[in-house]
Parts: C-alpha cells; structure tokens; sequence
C-alpha cells in the first residue's frame, strides 16, 4: 500500500508532504474500501469493544501516574502494548479513538486486529471525555478524526502536550487537504491516514509506536547521564566539603604542635613536624581546589553582558603578589564584551596568567593576551615566554590531578586547568594549546557569540 | 574595679574550644572562657539554670551553628528575643561558608559572622581580633543588675 502521507517529523517541510500526496495520487492507488458500512457493523459488532470501561492497568514504564480505578472490567496486567512488544507480531494494542461514528471504530479495529494487534479501544467524543480517558489510562496509540462536532481531532495533540503525555496520536480522517494534513503533522500528529485507506493503519501504528520507543529510550538515557553527573558532582561537593573539618583539625593542631616544641626534641622530630604541617596544608589546597571544582558545574551559570576588560584587571589584581615577585609583565590588547559567567571568566584568566607566571623560563616572564573573532565565537589567547609544553602533554594538562612536574620543580595539585575547561566547555567554547618546549605557550579558549537572552 | 571577661564558647569540637583557650590564654587582656558543648546547654548557662545557677552574665558568645539538640540558630533567636540577654554581642564561630547561613544569622541578629579559619596562624589573629574588638575596643551597653 502506498502512503497518503509519510510520518513526518514535526519540522518537516511543507512541500515534501504535498509532494508525497501528488505522487500517490499520480500513482492511481488512492481508492475506497469495497465494503460496505451496514455489511461491516453486522459482521464486526461482537469484536468491537466500544466504550469499554478502564480496567486497573500496571505498567512499569514510567510515563506519567496512572491511578488505578476501580471500574468493571478484568484487571489487565503489565502486559499492556509497551511499544517494545507491541510494534512487532500479535500484540496487544490499546487504543483511544477520538471519533463519534461508531462503524468507524469497527473498521479501525478490524483493520488492526487483521493485522495481529490485539486491539481494545476506548472511545472519546469530547474534549472533557479525552483528558478524562488519558488521564485515567495509559494508551499506546491515539487514533482521532480529524473533525468532530465539538472538538477538533488535533486539539488532542494538545490536550496531551499539556497533560506531559507522549502517546502518539495519528489522524484517522476522511480526505483533507494537503494544507491541513501538513498543519497536523506540525502541529505534533505522528501521522494521517485516510479512513478510505485503512490498510496502511498497521504499519503507520508500528511506526509511530517505535518512534515512541525511541523517544522514550533517549530521554531515559539523557536523564540517567544528567543524573550520574549531578550524582559525580554531588559526592566530589560532599568529600571535598566533608574533609575540610577533620583536615582543619590536623593542620591547626599539628602547626601548634610544631610552634610549640620546635627546637625542643630533636631534629628529626622538627623534620617530621614540617612533614606533617605542609602534607595537612597541601591537602587543604587540593580540598579547597576541588571544591571549587565541583562548584563550577554546580552552581550553574549567571550569565550576563561581560566586559572581558574589567574581567581581566580582576584577575590582574587577584595575582598581584604572583605578578611582583615573579618580576611579570602582562600586556593586553583591547578585549570584546562577551555574554559570560563574569567571576567565572575572572576565574579562567586568573589561573591561565597564573600558570604563565608560575612556568616561566629563564627571562622574566611577559604574558600576552588578546582576542579576536573567529566565526561565530571570540578566540581569547593567553601566549607566555614560558617553559612550553612538549606536545605529547598538551592535552594532558587539561585532566585533573594530572601534573608535569615534582612538586620540588612546581607547586600546584592539577586542578586549574581542568577548572578553566570546565568554565569554558560549559559557556560552550573550547580551550587548547600551541606550544612548543622552551618556546612559549599560547593557551586559546573561545567564547560563542551572542546576544543576552531578553528577560 | 574592672573585672575579668566572661566569654561563653558554645562548640560541639573540643578541639576547637581548647585551641581556642589557648589563644585566648596567651592574649594580655585576662578573658575567662566558659564552654559548653551544645544549645541546650548554652540556654540553660544563659539562662543560670540548673547547675549554670551561679554561672557568669557573659560579655561575649561565640557561638557555633552546627550543634547537638538546639542548633547555633535557635540559640542565637533565644538570646536575640529574650531582653535579659539581648545586649549580649554574639560572634558566630562556624566552619560553614553557606550564604544562607551567614544572611540567616544576621537576620536573627548576630553581631558578627566569623569562619573558622583552617590554619594555626589565621586562626590565632581571627580569634585574638574578635575577642580584642569585641571586648575591649566596641561600646556596649551596661550589664543589667540581676
């Protein structure tokens, strides 16, 4: 059988559709079923299950509450048509038929059941009866008439929209223009068959239930990846915060210790002392940078109109003990107004130029930055005359604790880097270097592009 | 004759009240410091019951949030809202850097919101400085005759 009208994305072209329609009918295989209404009721009456009452229903599916009422009707177990069983072979299939002229539903039913579907329908003929039935059942697939007396097949759409509800809903309608069957399918329909032309109903309903499927496994998986982040940043927040007390007690406790019995044991014990003092403040240091760290996701962003001028002279002023004791010259051209998390961005800059100080080479270090426009983004560069990067390590120095250098040759526990990545991939940029060894690095990062969100 | 600060230190950390002693013990000015390990305990020392009967009117709390029972907060409202008691300068103590806490405490009328800090040399100047301003450079109210 040929399709009226293919399922659609919902952004889909108008024309294409239009195109599908002409082309079917070209083809000459657009005709009417042969069978007779009268012949259909006599034969068909006993298998239609018009206006059955809802029956307690049990799903393991997730999608939306689904209170069991306790109406007539035999309690139908977990295996209702969840579209992984039920968009292959003899499946049970329910149905909502937003429709007022009961022959109809025979034939709907039929069509379905011929082709393996064990089909139950329920029956909505207004709009208070619709949100009632979708409210009160889990239906696999809505099939509605595109016009009714009072109430408009595709309001459906909408009523589930507002409901939360994803059930695919396709037009079952006698012949409408190609202007209306494309307003359907952007209005959300899954698709639209011809009641003349029933025999496509099965696979349109397939169809629309696999795409349901996917759907529903894709946001299944977006929620579990959204979650286990939340989750990671959730423990690193809770360790990071959690170790800070008992860690405050050791370092305090163990700097008294070594205040007050300096010089009175022996130098071992003053060794040991020192041992302990630094490795409690070196832990302190990691705690506080991984907090940070955490907090950079968790807090989320307020982003607003930057200048990235007034964020680079913070940054200039959070350094300037590093600047005068490292003898460093910072240089900067004119920078752009960017839309940015500005303390954030304040963030970025302070610990790139930092690491420019800290990395010097034998000349006093002289820091450049600039940007400039690259398509849709702006390209910040940060370029010293430092001790480079070999280029086996250039992408290493992005990833946390991961460090070049003993910390005889450097201070530091890794994190900086990986905290600017982090602030940059999440305003939607990139970060990366050029560099060679004892050439200088040049670290870029963008920034997208574009304008404040209106309030 | 002036008479030697009373300080009421209300932690649930021993080690923060000994360290804390210990600061205070090597400062010129004599302070006395009370401590009490948690709210329930605070109150009834504020409030000279039970055992606290004899206790001091302290010059001075320091008041951690975070404790047994009655937590800092409830503490703080129950000095804050007793006329007896609310002339009282109450320093928060607390390792918590939560913006909630800190606007939270001012509201119910702390005098000062101080964070622990996490090394010996900070720790000392913090501890010394509040207690310096608190009880020796600020104008507070008299003492009521009780």
């Amino acid at each position: 059988m040929a399709n009226v009208c293919e399922r659609a994305d919902r952004g889909v072209e108008a024309c294409q559709i239009a195109v599908r329609i002409v082309q079917f009918s070209r083809d000459g295989r657009l005709r009417t079923l042969t069978i007779s209404k009268d012949a259909l009721s006599l034969g068909l009456a006993a298998q239609c299950e018009l206006g059955q009452g809802p029956g307690p229903l049990q799903t393991s599916s997730g999608l939306g509450a689904v209170p069991s009422i306790g109406s007539a009707g035999a309690p139908e177990v977990a295996s209702r048509g969840l579209p992984e069983e039920a968009y292959e072979g003899t499946k049970r299939l329910r149905v909502l038929m937003v429709e007022d002229e009961p022959a109809d539903v025979e034939l709907v039913v039929r069509a379905l059941r011929q082709a393996g579907f064990e089909t139950t329908a329920d029956i909505a003929q207004t709009g208070e009866e619709f949100t009632d039935l979708v409210r009160k059942n889990l239906y696999d697939v809505i099939l509605a008439d595109y016009k009714l007396p009072n109430w408009n097949g595709l309001e459906s759409v909408a009523v589930l929209r507002q409901e939360g509800l994803d059930i695919p809903v396709i037009l079952v309608s006698g012949a409408l223009g190609e202007q209306t069957a494309v307003e359907c399918i952007k209005q959300g329909a899954a698709d639209y068959v011809l009641k003349d032309h029933l025999a496509r109903l099965p696979e349109a309903v397939r169809r629309a239930m696999r795409e349901r499927k996917l759907r529903e496994d894709h946001r299944q998986a977006q929620e579990e990846l959204a979650r286990s982040n939340r989750d990671l940043e959730q423990f690193a927040y809770v360790a990071s915060h959690d170790l800070q007390e008992p860690l405050r007690m050791v370092a305090t406790y163990t700097q008294l210790l070594a205040e007050r019995y300096k010089g009175k044991l022996d130098s071992d014990a003053d060794k040991y002392m020192h041992y302990a003092v630094d490795g409690a403040l070196r832990m302190q240091k990691l705690v506080q940078d991984l907090l940070a760290f955490s907090r950079v996701g968790r807090q989320g962003m307020a982003l607003e109109n930057t200048d990235s001028n007034a964020v680079l002279q913070l940054a200039l002023l959070n350094l300037e003990a590093a600047i005068q004791e490292g003898g460093a010259i910072v240089e900067h051209a004119q920078l752009p107004a960017v839309v940015a998390d500005g303390s954030q961005l304040v963030q970025v800059f302070q610990n790139l130029i930092g690491n420019a100080i800290k990395f010097h080479g034998s000349e006093p270090p002289l820091i450049q930055v600039a940007a400039g426009v690259k398509g849709k983004e702006w390209v910040f560069s940060v370029a010293d005359n430092g001790i480079g990067i070999a280029p086996e390590n250039v992408d290493n120095v992005f990833v946390i604790f991961r460090r070049l250098h003993t910390r005889a040759e450097y201070s530091g526990n890794g994190i900086g880097l990986s905290i600017c990545k982090k602030i940059v991939e999440q305003h939607g940029g990139r970060i990366w270097i050029e560099s060679k060894p004892d050439h200088g690095s040049i670290f870029y990062f963008t920034i997208p592009i574009k304008a404040m969100p209106k309030q | 004759m002036k008479t030697q600060p009373e300080i009421l230190m209300v932690d649930d950390n021993p080690a923060d009240i000994d360290l804390t002693s210990e600061v205070l013990a090597q400062s010129k000015s004599h302070f006395h410091v009370n401590a009490v390990n948690d709210g329930v305990e605070a109150i009834s020392f504020l409030r000279r019951k039970g055992k606290y009967a004899q206790a001091p009117v302290p010059d001075l709390v320091v008041l951690d949030l975070n404790l047994p029972h009655i937590d800092g907060c409830e503490v703080l409202s129950n000095i804050k809202s007793d006329p007896a008691l609310a002339r009282i300068p109450v320093v928060i103590f607390t390792t918590s850097q939560a913006d909630s806490d800190i606007s939270r405490s001012y509201k119910l009328g702390a005098n000062c919101y101080l964070r622990k800090p996490g090394n010996l040399p900070e720790f000392v100047a913090v501890v010394q400085s509040m207690a310096e301003f608190w009880l020796g450079f600020a104008s507070l109210p008299q003492k009521e005759k009780r």
